[in-house]
């Protein structure tokens, strides 16, 4: 095989396709995810692929634990009947299974579907049945009730394999087993069938859809989009190249694995760089999390690095006027430096010192206390990031790098990356990949990690490609001289007023959200006379802004009912409605006076609001507006 | 700048007897109290519901003045009280019946009792306070020479709480009466609190982590999490609350396939 590669190059320790432009794409010799875990596998032995926390304690699983423990399971399938090319879906929050899943399905040829915890029974129906899946593992008894309400509707199903036993002693199914007894079956077919598992990964191809990732789908039924081992092959090669992982590097998990995004970073890229996940305990420990761990890699929601910027203002606010000063004049070096940095000069001398001293002197303590003392990149995808946020992160030394990429793509587009970085764009396109602007201003991209198409759905595979072949991102931006790509709305939400005129809401959004009160916004006005906006404030901010002003507040809606919680979000719209014309400015608007969880229909799993969800759902709010 | 908007509307309102706004508390540097405003209305039963750690002890202590706020306010009828000692603010008429009955275990029943009106020196409507006492709990008074430590959880609680009468209250700060209680002593306990709030005119701001029985007894109720008032209105609207019934009350919601349940709804506090 190897007299047959591509020219390879060998960088950051991970040998590539020298040309990153055409498939089948190598890392290290192998064109399927299957095949480089194998290698990985065999060569890093006992050292550490992960690590979760229970009761307490950091426990290490290394790489060999990974290769059997997924050997079983895609074995063990496979002695009930799975078949190549057939759907196993997933139920369950990030844990060390979800990955032996991913891999053991993914081993046997299998594809692996995820389904988010956050689920109600009846989505659980429709994923699973769309998908045509036989196999459906759950995490626990909260889980499996969900499996239970709605069994009768899902004929295709043959077995659920539940995780966690806590809660189920004693409860007997035919059609329900725990993972240990499919783990034994597993183990009983390899000695039945020595040199199985290594022949179902000998015939795992680029072209074979490895996962199906279903999008929101924030119109009509999510829709599972395909995504070949050749894809993520690409998206790992062409990500690493410049944006590196080491095998020392530690990193978290915390993002549902079911998302495209922490698919790739922390499955894909762990498996080709050889470093180790940690799995964050629950979404309400990230931040000790973060700081048990002290990733040197890091990529997070646009949500996550606005709240850890929050609780430090928070915290100098509360400082003594010394303190604050200190603060003052260390940001102020690592301003200058940054800046000298961004404009690609030669940092002065002075501007050195002086940044040498506070990061000695302030800096250095402020990243260990943040869990970023050895962060070397962080990453933020999935959302629209405020400019003015990530050179704040710059200047204490974390530098925080925004990308761009969607499910189709496999993840990934465009990564701004360490030397070549533009803060308020999300980079230039990945090595080999295309970018192009459409007539309407739609990004439009070709690249080997471009999906395969929608399972079962030609029709809507169709709408998404252009005629002659390029992803329709369904983004409005636009390309710099430099290659830089901006991102500016989504074609679909564009509104058009009562008044003919044409609006790009998210180019207000994301004006408005970059206000430390605003955690997310949603922009009204299409077929109507002017533009209104429902807001949901950041709670801990807001908080914290009543606190300080002494105004008096005891739950959630009554925070958002005080009046100088308003008309602070009033003068904030003010503000950013200077930036705009006259009918682009917004007229009017309503705060949501309920604490969202991801449990909402308004949320996506990365805590977005949705825009149809909420006009549908606050259509009552929104009319006391017009 | 009303907090509690649904018992306030229609009808005139009464006097408030304690208003606290945007308290912080802490112990060293943990925060315990993360910005808490709540109102108790003259002659109301207001309960404070929470999980151990929500902050509700220090919430009371914070009131009694035991501890001092780092920001925000508790004013008594009209007066800031929160920079004031805590003996200051007996004198006022908050008496704090704290956790745990912490009463004085080597004196006599009748020895405690007088203790409760150390700050009193009106001699006979002292004396009337005492039969009063004695007529809420005729126990003590069976009981009125023996040490009170050794008396039972139930006595010394109702102990404790004859003591806070002693100082005529305008406001009773009880933390956790159930505490260690028997269910039928909790009941008793809290009947008699019913009463000397109907009779006495006592008003009072309970704290419990037993929301059945606080929820039945009081007029209006805050949740506290984590240092935050999740949660407020009238009892009766918390009580149908499915929050509060799943994570209070012990009410399974809905009966699943299995016919058992373990794991718990997400709390929304709508």
């Amino acid at each position: 095989m190897a007299d047959t590669l591509p020219p390879q190059q060998t960088v950051n320790g991970l040998t590539i396709n020298a040309d990153l432009s055409q498939g089948p794409f190598y890392i290290d010799g192998q064109d399927t995810t299957p095949k480089l875990f194998r290698l990985r596998c065999q060569t890093l032995g006992d050292r550490t692929a992960m690590r979760e926390k229970t009761f307490g304690i950091w426990r290490s699983f290394s790489w060999n634990d990974y290769f059997t423990h997924a050997k079983h399971l895609g074995l063990g399938l496979v002695s009930m009947g799975l078949e190549r090319g057939e759907v196993v879906s997933i139920l369950s929050e990030d844990r060390k299974e979800w990955m032996y899943t991913d891999m053991g399905v993914q081993c046997v040829g299998g594809i692996c579907s995820g389904v988010y915890t956050t689920d109600s029974a009846a989505q659980l129906q429709y994923l699973v049945n769309d998908s045509q899946s036989r196999f459906l593992i759950v995490e626990n008894d909260e889980q499996l009730d969900k499996f239970l309400q709605v069994r009768d509707e899902m004929p295709g199903l043959v077995k659920v394999i539940v995780l966690d036993r806590d809660g189920l002693h004693g409860f007997s199914d035919p059609q329900i087993m725990f993972i240990e007894d499919l783990y034994e079956k597993g183990r009983a077919y390899d000695a039945e069938h020595p040199g199985a598992f290594d022949a179902a990964i000998d015939a795992t191809q680029p072209e074979d859809t490895a996962i199906l990732v279903y999008t929101s789908g924030t119109t009509g039924k999510p829709k599972g989009a395909m995504t070949s081992h050749g894809n993520l092959m690409y998206s790992i090669a062409a990500g690493l190249r410049d944006s590196p992982v080491y095998p020392t590097d530690d990193q978290l998990c915390f993002l549902p694995l079911c998302h495209i995004l922490e698919r790739v970073f922390s499955v894909n890229a762990p498996i080709a760089a050889g470093s180790t996940i940690n799995f964050a305990e629950s979404p309400e420990t990230i931040f000790d999390n973060l700081q048990e761990v002290s990733p040197q890699t890091f990529v997070a929601v646009p949500r996550l690095w606005e709240k850890i910027y929050s609780q430090v203002a928070i915290r100098i606010g509360d400082a003594t006027a010394t303190q604050k000063w200190a603060y003052g004049q260390a940001l102020k070096a690592g301003m200058a430096r940054a800046e000298c940095e961004a404009e690609g000069r030669p940092v002065p001398l002075s501007t050195q010192l002086a940044y040498r001293f506070w990061d000695m002197a302030l800096l250095h303590n402020l990243r260990r206390m943040i869990g970023m003392d050895r962060l070397r990149r962080g990453g933020s995808g999935a959302a629209p990031i405020s400019p003015d946020l990530l050179r704040w992160y710059h200047a204490i030394g974390v530098p925080v790098l925004e990308g761009y990429g969607m499910t189709e793509s496999s993840g990934v587009i465009s990564i701004n990356n360490a030397d070549d970085n533009k803060i308020g764009t999300v980079g230039p396109a990945l090595p080999g990949a295309q970018i192009r602007i459409a007539d309407d201003g739609e990004v439009q991209y070709k690249a080997g990690n471009v999906f395969q198409g929608y399972w079962n759905n030609p029709e809507k595979t169709a709408e998404t490609f252009t005629e002659d072949g390029w992803l329709r991102t369904g983004d409005v931006g636009t390309i710099d001289n430099e290659g830089f790509l901006k991102i500016t709305g989504r074609l679909k939400d564009i509104i058009i007023t009562a008044g003919g005129k044409n609006v790009t809401p998210a180019e207000i959004e994301n004006k408005l959200k970059f206000s430390p009160y605003i955690s997310d916004v949603v922009v009204i006005g299409d077929k109507r006379k002017f533009l209104t906006c429902l807001v949901m404030i950041d709670q801990e901010n807001v908080e914290k802004f009543a606190q300080d002003r002494r105004v008096p507040f005891s739950n959630y809606a009554s925070l958002c009912a005080a009046k100088e919680v308003q008309d602070l979000i009033r003068e904030t719209i003010e503000e950013v409605n200077k930036d705009f014309a006259r009918v682009e400015q917004i007229k009017d608007f309503r705060l949501i006076d309920v604490l969202l969880t991801a449990d909402d229909d308004e949320l996506t799993p990365t805590m977005k609001l949705k825009r149809s969800f909420v006009e549908t759902k606050h259509a009552a709010l929104i009319n006391q507006m017009y | 700048m009303s907090t509690q908007t649904s018992t306030d509307a229609g009808t005139a309102a009464p006097k408030v007897v304690l208003q606290i706004d945007n308290l912080e508390s802490y112990y060293g540097p943990i925060m315990a109290i993360r910005g808490v405003s709540l109102k108790v209305h003259e002659g109301q039963i207001v309960t404070v519901l929470g999980a151990n750690g929500a902050g509700k002890t220090t919430l009371l202590k914070t009131v009694s003045g035991v501890m001092d706020p780092e920001k925000g306010t508790v004013n008594m009828m009209g007066a800031d009280i929160q920079t004031m000692e805590a003996d200051a603010i007996v004198r006022r008429g908050i008496v704090h019946v704290p956790e745990g009955r912490e009463i004085f275990p080597l004196m006599t029943v009748a020895e405690n009792i007088a203790m409760g009106a150390f700050t009193r020196n009106d001699k006979g409507a002292i004396a009337a306070d005492e039969e009063m006492v004695y007529s809420y709990f005729p126990i003590l008074k069976e009981r009125r020479s023996q040490r009170a430590g050794t008396l039972s959880g139930g006595q010394q609680q109702m102990l404790a709480i004859g003591r806070g009468l002693m100082a005529q209250p305008k406001l009773m700060l009880l933390d956790e009466p159930s505490l260690g209680l028997s269910p039928l002593l909790t009941q008793e306990i809290f009947e008699i609190i019913v009463r000397l709030n109907k009779e006495q005119k006592v008003t009072m701001m309970l704290v419990e982590q037993n929301a059945k029985v606080a929820l039945d007894a009081a007029d209006y109720g805050y949740v506290m999490e984590l240092g935050r008032i999740v949660m407020n209105d009238r009892a009766e609207v918390l009580a149908a609350s499915k929050d509060i019934q799943e994570f209070y009350l012990g009410v399974s919601q809905d009966e699943n396939q299995r016919g058992q349940r373990r794991w718990k709804q997400r709390k929304t506090w709508r």
